[in-house]
């Protein structure tokens, strides 16, 4: 049997041969991602006055931003914990008992609808669930009205209930991948060794996807948590978000008393962002290998 | 002999009166950036002349329906032969301001127009202003409070603030307070988020006037107490053109000139929309602001579309323009066009000379059908420092009304 572990002392292969095909890469990864996150940092940084302060930072976490980072990490966490396990559910059926035709169609239903968002979809929602909306209306006519409480899509209820309509078909896309890998004849030699359903799904099943669950669970928070458009349409600024502030300040007609404080909340988001996507990423290194084979 | 010394001379004076002219013009063409009035520009022939030489002028941010924009446009560009580019035309004053400080040369402004929360940023302390000093011909004719005394900035329109509501309502609103009657329970909204946009941010003031803080423009407890009640029976709606069609939201305050896009446009999908003012107080809020961009490439333009926006003449508008009047001496064909202050008018926007233009009897009438009844009392504008403190109330107080 093969030793698959790491190997000890491995250095990374820095050759002329290797890094010249990755130049361009290299060169677009810089200018786009890293250039402007460091000149972002740097401004960060700066007062008013253009002098070096903690300032942006320390008003960062006062009042209402603070809470904008507490509302938006909420949001992401529910939108994905809620729409986790059904989308696995569904990816499982989908990818094992579905026809090829079925996996076609869904797959690019899936792809429109994940990408469903912003003036769009707020006004799908109005036009349905509005106060006005015929889904109301038709559940007035049964005997439900919605609005009897304080519901409004404008609220965070609201905009959960919005975010899972596009959190739901990408977790689909995300975790499918993970379905496929599982071969049949994982299935079968666990049969043959005299294990049931049950055990084969605790015993093997889960655990092999289980990483690439909690990576797709995180991409889905990343997604809940930097979603700015349909947000940003729904709300007039009573539920405090992140990126809604940070558009509010670095585009807005309002401004405020430091003007470098966009750019720190958009430093704290990025950091809340890496410790969702490098832990996605590491967990998709470790799993790749059961997936090429 | 004297052929020849004739000739010198005749040459010599022709060679300096050619070099005289030269510089001159170089003089005049050096001097148009550093121009701060119609006068160093070297008059309104002279500036017109520059103005169609440099042939094209940078704006910014500048719907074209937004205040008339559209058609004033038109009319500058008919003639004067200069072309107007328009970056980003739906962005934002914190968008203006940063261009104008980041930007590389081909995409700077020649001029902004700002919103009165975003123009301390003109003028940092310590730092070179961000835009170059100039005073339109009837400078003294802009109120005091709206303009910076060296020419940096200045007030061009201001909008009043009136109640927009679905005309199938039962009740009619009529004042800010009757914002929380139940009858508009989850109905009622506001524009945009109050820390971000500046028609939610002045309709925050208005509801602030409307409550009985109309003695002091630099509090607006009373106008957040408004919206706070309002939600505490339904959550706020988003007053949008979407939201309006489709009955979400059915009563909120917008800017007057508005009126005349929104009304007929919902009329198109079928329907009603009224704007009516409050009848107690109505808001004049602080004006647009605009500059001319220290870093402008088009100097002569910026400084003309500047004189044309501040004119106060009545005349042609782009149909009306004819050939032979585009012929016309710079000065001439300037008098004969309709100004901008006018076109502002007709939009339903207040602009900014109109009292001294109603002295005047320049000023024609607006295009709006509905006027501020009798009995309300007009409030404002506020100062810059009075809306600077109200948005730092705002921003504390907003996102947990």
């Amino acid at each position: 049997m093969e030793k698959r572990g790491v190997r000890k002392g491995a250095s990374f292969p820095i050759s002329p041969s290797s890094i010249l095909p990755a130049l361009p890469f290299l060169l677009i990864f810089g200018f786009f991602f890293l250039f402007p996150i460091s000149r972002l940092i740097y401004v960060s940084f700066m007062s008013n006055e253009n002098t070096f302060t903690l300032g942006n930072f320390q008003t960062a976490f006062e009042k209402p931003y603070n809470s904008g980072f507490v509302n938006s990490i909420k949001l992401g966490l529910l939108s994905a914990a809620i729409t986790a396990i059904p989308g696995a559910v569904a990816a499982y059926f989908i990818e094992t008992r579905g026809s090829s035709r079925l996996k076609r169609t869904i797959s690019s239903m899936n792809g429109v609808l994940a990408n469903t968002g912003g003036v769009p979809l707020a006004f799908m929602f109005t036009a349905a669930l509005g106060i006005q909306g015929f889904l109301t209306q038709a559940l007035k006519a049964v005997g439900i009205d919605l609005y009897a409480n304080s519901f409004s899509l404008g609220t965070f209820t609201g905009l959960l209930i919005v975010y899972l309509y596009f959190q739901l078909p990408l977790m689909i896309i995300v975790f499918s991948p993970a379905i496929s890998s599982l071969r049949r004849e994982w299935v079968e030699a666990a049969t043959n060794l005299g294990a049931n359903n049950l055990q084969y799904w605790l015993r093997i099943g889960i655990p092999l996807l289980l990483p690439s669950f909690l990576a797709s669970f995180l991409l889905l928070f990343a997604s809940g948590f930097s979603a700015y458009a349909t947000a940003n349409a729904l709300t007039v600024g009573n539920v405090p978000l992140t990126p809604l502030q940070i558009g509010g300040l670095l585009d807005g007609n309002v401004s405020a008393a430091q003007l470098n404080l966009g750019k720190a909340l958009g430093v704290v988001m990025i950091v809340i962002s890496a410790c969702a996507v490098i832990p996605y990423l590491l967990i998709q290194r470790r799993v790749a290998r059961w997936q090429t084979r | 002999m004297i052929k020849k010394s004739l000739v010198a001379v005749a040459s010599t004076s022709l060679i300096l009166s050619g070099v005289l002219g030269v510089s001159s013009t170089a003089q005049a063409a050096v001097n148009i950036c550093q121009a701060k009035n119609i006068t160093e520009a070297g008059g309104m022939d002279k500036l017109v002349a520059a103005a169609k030489k440099e042939g094209r002028i940078n704006l910014i941010t500048l719907p074209r329906d937004w205040a008339n924009y559209g058609p004033m446009m038109d009319a500058y560009e008919k003639a004067f032969g200069v072309r107007i580019t328009v970056d980003n035309p739906d962005g934002s004053s914190q968008y203006e301001i940063d261009t104008m400080k980041n930007a590389p040369k081909s995409k700077q402004p020649d001029s902004i127009d700002i919103g009165p929360l975003v123009v301390t940023q003109l003028t940092p302390p310590g730092a070179k202003p961000l835009s170059a000093p100039y005073k339109v011909i009837n400078w003294n004719d802009i109120p005091a409070a709206a303009k910076d005394s060296n020419g940096y900035w200045y007030g061009n329109y201001g909008g009043k603030l009136a109640i927009v509501y679905n005309t199938a309502l039962t009740t009619v609103p009529t004042k800010a307070t009757d914002f929380t009657k139940p009858d508009f329970k989850g109905v009622i909204g506001i524009t945009g988020d109050p820390t971000s946009s500046n028609q939610a941010f002045m309709s925050v003031l208005a509801a602030s006037i409307g409550n009985g803080g109309q003695g002091n423009l630099a509090d607006v407890s009373k106008g957040l107490e408004v919206y706070k009640a309002a939600k505490a029976q339904a959550p706020l709606v988003k007053v949008n053109s979407a939201n309006l069609v489709s009955g979400a939201a059915k009563v909120g305050f917008m800017w007057d000139f508005n009126a005349l896009g929104i009304v007929p446009a919902a009329k198109a999908a079928g329907l009603n929309l009224k704007f009516a003012y409050p009848t107690d107080y109505v808001l004049q809020a602080p004006p647009y602001i605009n500059a001319i961009n220290a870093k402008s490439p088009n100097c002569a333009n910026a400084r003309l579309w500047q004189e044309f926006l501040y004119s106060q003449n009545k005349g042609k508008v782009a149909a009306e323009i004819t050939a032979a009047d585009i012929k016309l001496p710079g000065s001439k064909l300037f008098a004969m066009l309709q100004g901008g202050q006018n076109y502002f008018q007709q939009s339903g926007a207040d602009p900014i000379m109109s009292a001294a233009m109603k002295k005047k009897g320049l000023l024609l009438p607006s295009l709006l059908d509905f006027e501020v009844p009798a009995g309300a009392k007009i409030v404002g504008p506020p100062k810059i420092s009075d809306v600077l403190s109200a948005r730092e109330q705002i921003i504390a107080a907003w996102a947990s009304l």
